[in-house]
């Protein structure tokens, strides 16, 4: 099917992925319909903290010096401010019909009750009920959101005093068809919750956490103000034990490395060495795995004075004072070592998002262990998922930023020169 | 069947573990500190060093092991080893290793500072009392084999005394033990 210049595209998923391709394909003058399922946009990276390989923000890569005067939170502007952009958070994709080039999507977005082009973010209705509140100072769209579940009397309230009429409790879920010729399917990722895997005690003992529950703690926007505490019992961390390949490599749960944990994990280590007091952290691992330039993770953190430990936990007991008490097999002494820590965490798979196995299915696409795989296996043309349909992002496997946003470009590139 | 899906319990007897609570964190920071130690917290365990040494097949503690007991912290352990002394300071561990760790010049302090505490193997401190009592490892014994080829029987300007003198004054000399 042959396209034309202005024919809209479908962006699944606002991760870093989407929003890159969304943003690029819109500043191009392309309608672009980008759908969420979670009330604001930003995915994952919403909430790792410090980035690498820049160790800053995660707003401020690559993409946004082209956009004059912000180096911070770009993606405020990119979408409020580009018309061709039509952001559906709360939605998801229901079907999609119709053939390359030229499909109907069918979209069920989740009831609008705050307006976020009138909410100004004054805090009043937060005041009023907890079923109202704010993610993030930088959230897009720039609106609180509402939660029913949580809903009150003093809901009602916000509702009438609202400064700028922006609650509507009464909302309803609406559908809606788009006519679009190209799909990008920008669905990410999702960490595993290792409850499964019974040694750990993952969702049994609270101060066992995953990575980006450690990256939620660390964040100094988060509840302890980046200080790193106990979840159990708000406590002083003082030693950390993080176990690599957690549902990774291991046939029972995700065959696939997950690629990106061995960093994270070092430079959430290191982060913790360096910048909190004298905490002690503890890695225990197979391979590390610091692929090409992230090298320098693993230098700065046996530098820091991480203690690296090749093996694997044999035994984990909770203490009465909520400390763990862990004996690891350290299989290059052919020793069994004992520790005693505060925080136990999880570098854990990071698994397809639900849906993705029926979205690969209805759109006749290859599965790569779950993720989305490239249509040409031969040509290993990552990002070229089947005929209209592009992928970009951790929705082809686990993948970092700089990745995602490379991809995204990608997808952007292939979609105009198809279009000349 | 219910058997299978019962869960086995990890080992009930446990070989006593290494407390890592006890061991000496400032040993490592206490290498780290000397001239050779710089890079010590640079080794990744690869063991490039010990598929290098020429010797370490027939030791307990093999080189990568000793460098990684001295980044726990496992202060004893190092320097009452025999390894440290039996290491034939060929360097070629040293030379091989990717992180430019310089385990040979490392192993040198491990024995300095062995040493200073006292924990010399009995061999080391015969060999060392040889040479302070003799100023001299290998003394000329064989006179004959000097007159078989027409040389007098002392070798000509080699005195000893001098050595003897200077190596009481040394470490060596203290750790032999003044016995005069
Ligand atoms: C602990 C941790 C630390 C990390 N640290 C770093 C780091 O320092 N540097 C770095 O470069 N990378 C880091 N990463 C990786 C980073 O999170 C990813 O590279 C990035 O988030 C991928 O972006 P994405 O847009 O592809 O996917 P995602 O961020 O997963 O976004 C996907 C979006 O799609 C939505 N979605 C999914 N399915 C559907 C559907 N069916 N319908 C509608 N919407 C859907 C989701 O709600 C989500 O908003 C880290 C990851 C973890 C786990
Ligand atoms: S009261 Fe209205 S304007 Fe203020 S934060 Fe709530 S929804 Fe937004
Ligand atoms: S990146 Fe590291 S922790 Fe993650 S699966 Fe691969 S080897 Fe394991
Ligand atoms: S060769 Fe160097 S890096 Fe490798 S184990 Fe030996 S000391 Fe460590
Ligand atoms: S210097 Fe010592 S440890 Fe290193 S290779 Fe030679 S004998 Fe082995």
């Amino acid at each position: 099917m042959k396209t034309v210049v202005s024919d809209p595209v479908l962006v699944i998923g606002a991760g870093v992925a989407g929003l890159t391709a969304a943003t690029q394909l819109a500043d191009s003058g392309i309608r672009t319909v980008l759908v969420d399922r979670l009330p604001i946009v930003g995915g994952n990276a919403m909430d790792l903290y410090k980035a690498f390989p820049t160790d800053d923000c995660f707003y401020c890569f690559e993409g946004s010096r082209t956009r004059p005067g912000i180096r911070k939170c770009f993606y405020r502007s990119a979408i409020l401010d580009q018309p061709n952009i039509d952001l559906k958070v709360n939605a998801e994709v229901t079907e999609i019909s119709g053939s390359p080039g030229k499909f109907q999507a069918k979209l069920s977005v989740g009831p609008q009750y705050i307006d976020s082009k009138k909410c100004i973010m004054c805090g009043l209705c937060i005041e009023r009920s907890k079923s109202f509140s704010l993610p993030s100072p930088q959230c897009q769209p720039q609106a609180v959101i509402y939660d029913p579940e949580l809903s009150d009397e003093g809901a009602k309230k916000a509702e009438e005093e609202c400064p700028t009429k922006a609650i509507n409790l009464g909302a309803q879920p609406s559908e809606e068809t788009v006519q679009i010729s190209d799909i990008v399917i920008a669905t990410g990722y999702h960490e595993m919750k290792p409850v499964s895997i019974d040694e750990y005690g993952y969702g049994k003992i609270p101060n066992v956490v995953t990575q980006l529950e450690l990256a939620q703690i660390l964040d100094p926007n988060g509840k302890s103000g980046g200080a790193l505490v106990r979840p159990s019992d708000g406590g002083q961390v003082k030693r950390v034990m993080m176990v690599q390949c957690v549902g990774s490599r291991d046939e029972n749960y995700y065959p696939f490395c997950s690629k990106i944990c061995c960093v994270y994990a070092l430079k959430h280590a290191n982060i913790i060495m360096l910048e909190r007091d004298s905490v002690q952290v503890a890695v225990v691992y197979m391979d590390i795995r610091t692929y090409d330039r992230h090298e320098r993770y693993y230098r700065v953190a046996r530098d820091a004075g991480v203690r690296f430990v090749r093996g694997r936990v044999s035994r984990l007991e909770a203490c009465e004072d909520g400390t763990l008490d862990i004996i690891a097999y350290d299989s290059l002494l052919d020793k069994y070592l004992k520790f005693n820590v505060d925080l136990f965490v999880l570098s854990s798979a990071l698994e397809p998002p639900k849906g993705s196995a029926e979205l690969i299915k209805s759109l006749g696409l290859h599965s790569a262990s779950g993720f989305v795989g490239p249509a040409d296996s031969i040509s290993e043309n990552a990002v070229v998922a089947g005929d209209h349909v592009y992928v970009c992002g951790a929705a082809t496997g686990p993948a970092e930023i700089p990745e995602s946003v490379t991809q995204a470009r990608a997808v952007v590139s292939m979609i105009l020169q198809s279009r000349k | 069947m219910t058997e299978t899906e019962e869960k086995a319990d990890p080992p009930a007897v446990m070989i006593e573990p290494i407390d890592i609570s006890k061991l000496d964190p400032d040993f490592r920071e206490g290498i780290r500190s000397m001239p050779n130690g710089e890079e010590l917290s640079a080794c990744f365990a690869c063991s490039t060093c010990t598929a290098a040494c020429p010797i370490a097949n027939t030791w307990k503690y093999k080189p990568h092991q000793l460098i990684r007991m001295i980044l726990l912290g496992m202060r004893e352990e190092v320097l009452s080893s025999e390894e440290i002394w039996l290491c034939l300071t060929c360097f070629e561990c040293q030379e091989r290793c990717p992180q430019n760790v310089r385990v040979t010049d490392i192993f040198f302090d491990c024995k300095n500072l062995a040493a200073e505490e006292g924990m010399i193997p009995d061999s080391i401190v015969g060999l060392a009392k040889e040479l302070v009592d003799k100023g001299q490892l290998y003394v000329v014994t064989a006179d004959w084999e000097r007159e078989d080829m027409d040389l007098e029987p002392e070798v000509p300007g080699l005195s000893t005394e001098e050595f003897k003198t200077i190596l009481k004054g040394t470490r060596t000399g203290q750790i032999v033990g003044g016995d005069e």
